[in-house]
């Protein structure tokens, strides 16, 4: 029965070899030699003396004979090692087959054996399926074409369709391993892309065959559900990995200062646990690379939970508050599980205290009580009220002069040059920005709330009442944090030098200023923009994540060092406003420039990378990856390579054909 | 060696002068059929003594032992071996296969039964000479005396060597006959596809005296120095069946090897049974044969 689950690559080839051989080898049976004739009294004790005497006259019944038998034995074997059959574990006969290598997170995990990691057995895995396609030798019928693309939160194709297999080989040994999230349905609509063939005629698409997808992944990704498998597209799925490997992490980490003692930063963690049993463990806490706090007794954090009414895992959790540590100048704050697991990447978490500083702050136009209090409330440098025509004049003696502030609030009012600066703006749509305003909404309610953003840090806008606001449409560069069934509430947009939160209403037209987050909404925009757009207090990146920095102007020979030690050069035109990335391993970042000295101005900048052990940290590999449509069962490790069978029916011909001669040698 | 076209060319007279010294003997006593000049188990009239018995009545008083009468005042016959003729049975294998051979083994078996048979006839024994083949028994009995030679000549020269085997048929009819015992020389290649143990059982368990001598051409002795080499197909005389033979010099040993074992059997055969066996080549001179090595082997003396 083994028979059945073979492949045979080269049937036809097999097929012409065996009638071309086999027939003409029993039809040398049949036919005698020329030989002289000699009349002799008796043939009886020649028929004794040797074997090869039995009579054939031509075409007569084939007699049994072992050298006919170990002839067509060797024969049989040579036709059937021709055809190379396989052992076939669910391989299709695609023409074109797409390598889906997940190098998400996830894959860092080292149960692999000796502790290998997922992604190097994935690596190992692709390799021997790339061989075992190609393995046909001379025989072979064409070998597939061969994809291969890399995913965690993007897709990136490392080899287009080729046939060529060092090629392809050396592109999977190429992956590098991240710590991002996975997604896989870029990798799809990548492979189609290249899968779709375009008449320029008739300017029709013609779909080609669809390939074969073989998805190399520990089964956690996170956008299956919407993945929809089109007709004909076949996944075989290669589970890597172990179903029962226990993972603990870090799911987050904040970093604040005290406000009546900014020299103490207060220490926040969250802990998850994705195990079926509870994670007990200390907490440290590293303070640039030395260690300052530890939890005075083991964490424990539940178990994990399935949440059948969705569908999902949840992990137990845990938040984890430090004492105040003092902190005067800055650093990175490292929070870190005191004991390894199989995922180290999620063991830790990194984030860059910023030293405290003292910010300039503009507030221009109309000049809200409610602002004035909230700004003056706060530890500023400098607080400055311009009239928007005094503003006006500032920006037309010095296009600059938004830059000698770290934040300008807007109330209600837009100058005439919104082209650089980091600004707050309320009610009044910047239009020159490229928000599109289109009217006047009323009575409108917050819906869609990204709670994790920095902005929206202890700010509850859940009960937030808005009698009116500017209905805009914001563009592609917009990334809208709150809105409302009329619109967005508020967004925020980067666009070069320009970096600005929109608040669409007049927050006195609102019940907000009531509510004690009006207060922290004001106090981490003030944060976020001075900090670049990125987060309140240096908020970690996520891997894959791009950096973002404003250098000074002058700022010359721009690099960044890498966690692993590797330092590249960043080429950039405008130091003022630089994007670097994607960081796709967790660790810190650090960019470096030189500038003509100023006083207390940093020549470096450390950004922190986190892998969020929330959504990556689920260490326990899926048997089987559930699409939209459809469910595919995974093929565990190695089972599923396709044993060639063909070196081994080639080395028995040869040893039947050996023991055919012997056999001959014996009888003659 | 000539052709055989007539009687004379079966046996010439210079070998015929030679062989009148001969007779042929038995290392058994047979019962003959007439008085003869041979002992025999029956009591006689011959002048040979061989043992007294009481006197009964009717018995010929001229065989009392007078002396013993007179010395124990008993009667007691004499008893005397009669001298009997020796029946002498000479079998001819007829088949196809001793068609062949240079010098032709049946050419040879004829003029050696001729000689035997002159012997015999000269020795006033009673010779019957027999020819099996195929589904065929030919037969020329009870022949006695000198004058029978020519018609036993041109029975032998009447007879010709054609189809297969008829070896065991052969011995049956020559065990079942009514020829008497004496002594059966067969002349034989002895190669019958069907075997030669069941005819040689036959006469084996009757009382004869066997000779079988086997006879092979030199080119069935050593086929490597009679021009058999390479590759031959070689066409069975009594079956007209090929058989493909690449006669190399490791075929050629397995065939003396083959050749050894059967003329091995045949003699350990014959042995258990009391039966002599000789190889005869037909290339040696009859003269040979006849004058020194069946002499040697008892047949003749």
């Amino acid at each position: 029965m083994i028979f059945l689950a073979m492949t045979w690559l080269a049937p036809f080839a097999a097929s012409i070899v065996a009638l071309s051989t086999i027939p003409p080898l029993v039809a040398l049976y049949f036919l005698r030699l020329r030989r002289t004739r000699r009349v002799i009294s008796s043939t009886m004790l020649w028929k004794r003396a040797t074997q090869d005497l039995r009579a054939n006259a031509p075409f007569q019944r084939l007699r049994f004979s072992l050298l006919l038998l170990l002839q067509l034995l060797a024969l049989s074997l040579l036709a059937l090692a021709i055809a190379q059959p396989q052992i076939e574990m669910g391989d299709s006969q695609a023409k074109r087959i797409v390598f889906l290598i997940d190098r998400s997170g996830s894959m860092n995990v080292n149960d692999g054996p000796g502790d290998r990691s997922r992604l190097d057995e994935a690596k190992k895995l692709a390799e021997n399926r790339v061989r075992a396609v190609n393995s046909g030798g001379i025989f072979s019928g064409s070998a597939p074409s061969v994809m291969v693309i890399a995913f965690a939160k993007d897709a990136q194709i490392l080899c287009p369709f080729t046939d060529n297999a060092a090629q392809v080989i050396a592109a999977i040994r190429a992956i590098e391993p991240t710590d991002e999230t996975t997604a896989l349905s870029d990798s799809f609509e990548l492979a189609r892309a290249f899968s779709t063939v375009t008449n320029p005629d008739k300017q029709s698409t013609v779909a080609a065959d669809a390939p074969a997808y073989e998805l190399f992944s520990d089964g956690r990704i996170t956008d299956l559900s919407q993945s929809v498998l089109r007709g004909g597209e076949q996944v075989v799925f290669h589970s890597i990995g172990k179903t029962a490997t226990a993972n603990a992490g870090i799911g987050g980490v904040a970093v604040s200062r005290n406000p009546n003692r900014p020299d103490e930063v207060q220490i926040y963690a969250r802990v998850i646990n994705w195990a079926s049993e509870p994670f007990v463990g200390d907490i440290e806490v590293h303070v640039d690379g030395r260690l300052r706090a530890v939890t005075p007794n083991p964490v424990e954090v539940p178990v994990s939970q399935e949440d059948k009414t969705l569908g999902v895992r949840i992990p137990g959790d845990t938040q984890v508050v430090f004492p105040s540590l003092p902190l005067p100048k800055g650093g990175i704050v490292e929070v870190r599980l005191a004991k390894h697991d199989s995922l180290i990447a999620d063991d830790r978490a990194v984030v860059v205290a910023a030293p405290p500083k003292a910010l300039h702050v503009a507030l221009v136009g109309r000049g809200a009580f409610v602002m004035k209090t909230i700004l003056e409330g706060m530890s500023l440098e400098s607080l400055e009220i311009f009239s928007m025509s005094e503003w006006n004049d500032k920006l037309k003696k010095d296009v600059l002069t938004p830059d000698t502030f770290d934040v300008v609030v807007l109330d209600d009012e837009m100058p005439d040059d919104l082209s650089r600066g980091r600004y707050l703006i309320f009610h009044s749509p910047p239009i020159s920005a490229g928000i599109s305003p289109y009217g006047t909404k009323n009575n409108a309610t917050a819906q869609s709330i990204r709670d994790e953003h920095p902005l929206l840090q202890y700010v509850n806008l859940n009960d937030i009442f808005v009698s009116s606001m500017t209905a805009v449409a914001a563009g592609g560069e917009a990334d809208v944090i709150v809105e409302s069934a009329e619109g967005p509430m508020i967004l925020t947009l980067n666009r070069g030098a320009l970096t600005l939160i929109y608040v669409t209403f007049d927050p006195m037209e609102s019940d907000w200023p009531f509510q004690r987050g009006f207060v922290n909404f004001f106090a981490n925009s003030i944060a976020w923009l001075a900090a670049g757009g990125n987060s309140v207090a240096d908020e970690p990146l996520a891997p894959g994540d791009v950096a973002n920095a404003r250098l000074p102007v002058n700022a010359k020979e721009v690099s960044m060092l890498y966690p692993s030690g590797k330092e590249i050069p960043i080429v950039e035109n405008d130091p003022s406003n630089i994007s670097y990335g994607p960081l796709r391993a967790s660790g810190i970042y650090t960019m470096s420039w030189k500038a003509p000295k100023v006083k207390n101005e940093p020549s470096s900048r450390a950004f922190a990378v986190n892998m969020n052990s929330r959504v990556e940290g689920r260490a326990d590999a899926a048997a089987e990856v559930k699409f939209a449509t459809e469910r595919v069962a995974g093929i565990q490790g190695g089972a599923s390579v396709e044993t060639a069978f063909w070196p081994w029916l080639l080395l028995l011909a040869v040893a039947v054909l050996c023991l055919e001669w012997w056999v001959w040698l014996r009888r003659v | 060696m000539n052709p055989i076209l007539k009687v004379d060319d079966l046996l010439d007279s210079r070998l015929m002068a030679r062989l009148d010294r001969l007779d042929v003997i038995s290392r058994k006593i047979f019962a003959g059929k007439i008085q003869g000049e041979r002992r025999s188990r029956r009591r006689g009239q011959s002048v040979e003594f061989a043992d007294f018995r009481n006197y009964s009545h009717g018995d010929d008083l001229r065989f009392v032992d007078w002396n013993i009468y007179a010395r124990l005042d008993r009667l007691f016959l004499k008893l005397f071996l009669e001298e009997e003729d020796l029946s002498m049975v000479i079998a001819l294998d007829l088949s196809m296969s001793m068609n062949g051979g240079n010098p032709n083994k049946f050419d040879y078996a004829r003029r050696l039964a001729m000689a035997l048979g002159y012997i015999g006839l000269v020795n006033n024994n009673r010779v019957s000479l027999f020819g099996f083949g195929a589904e065929r028994i030919e037969r020329l009995t009870s022949m006695r005396g000198r004058r029978r030679t020519r018609e036993m000549g041109r029975w032998l020269l009447d007879r010709t060597a054609e189809g297969i085997g008829g070896f065991t048929d052969g011995m049956r009819t020559i065990a079942l006959g009514g020829q008497g015992r004496g002594v059966l020389i067969v002349l034989s290649d002895f190669l019958f596809p069907d075997g030669y143990e069941k005819g040689l059982n036959y006469v084996a368990g009757r009382g004869f005296d066997v000779f079988a001598l086997q006879l092979l051409a030199p080119e069935e002795m050593d086929p490597a120095r009679h021009g058999l080499a390479g590759d031959l197909r070689l066409i069975d005389s009594e079956t007209n069946k090929e058989t493909e033979v690449t006669a190399s010099t490791a075929v050629l040993t397995q065939y003396r090897k083959s050749l050894e074992t059967y003329v091995a059997g045949l003699r350990d055969f014959s042995v258990r049974r009391s039966i002599t066996h000789q190889v005869v080549e037909t290339s040696l001179d009859l003269d040979i044969l006849l004058l020194d090595y069946l002499r040697r082997r008892g047949l003749l003396a």
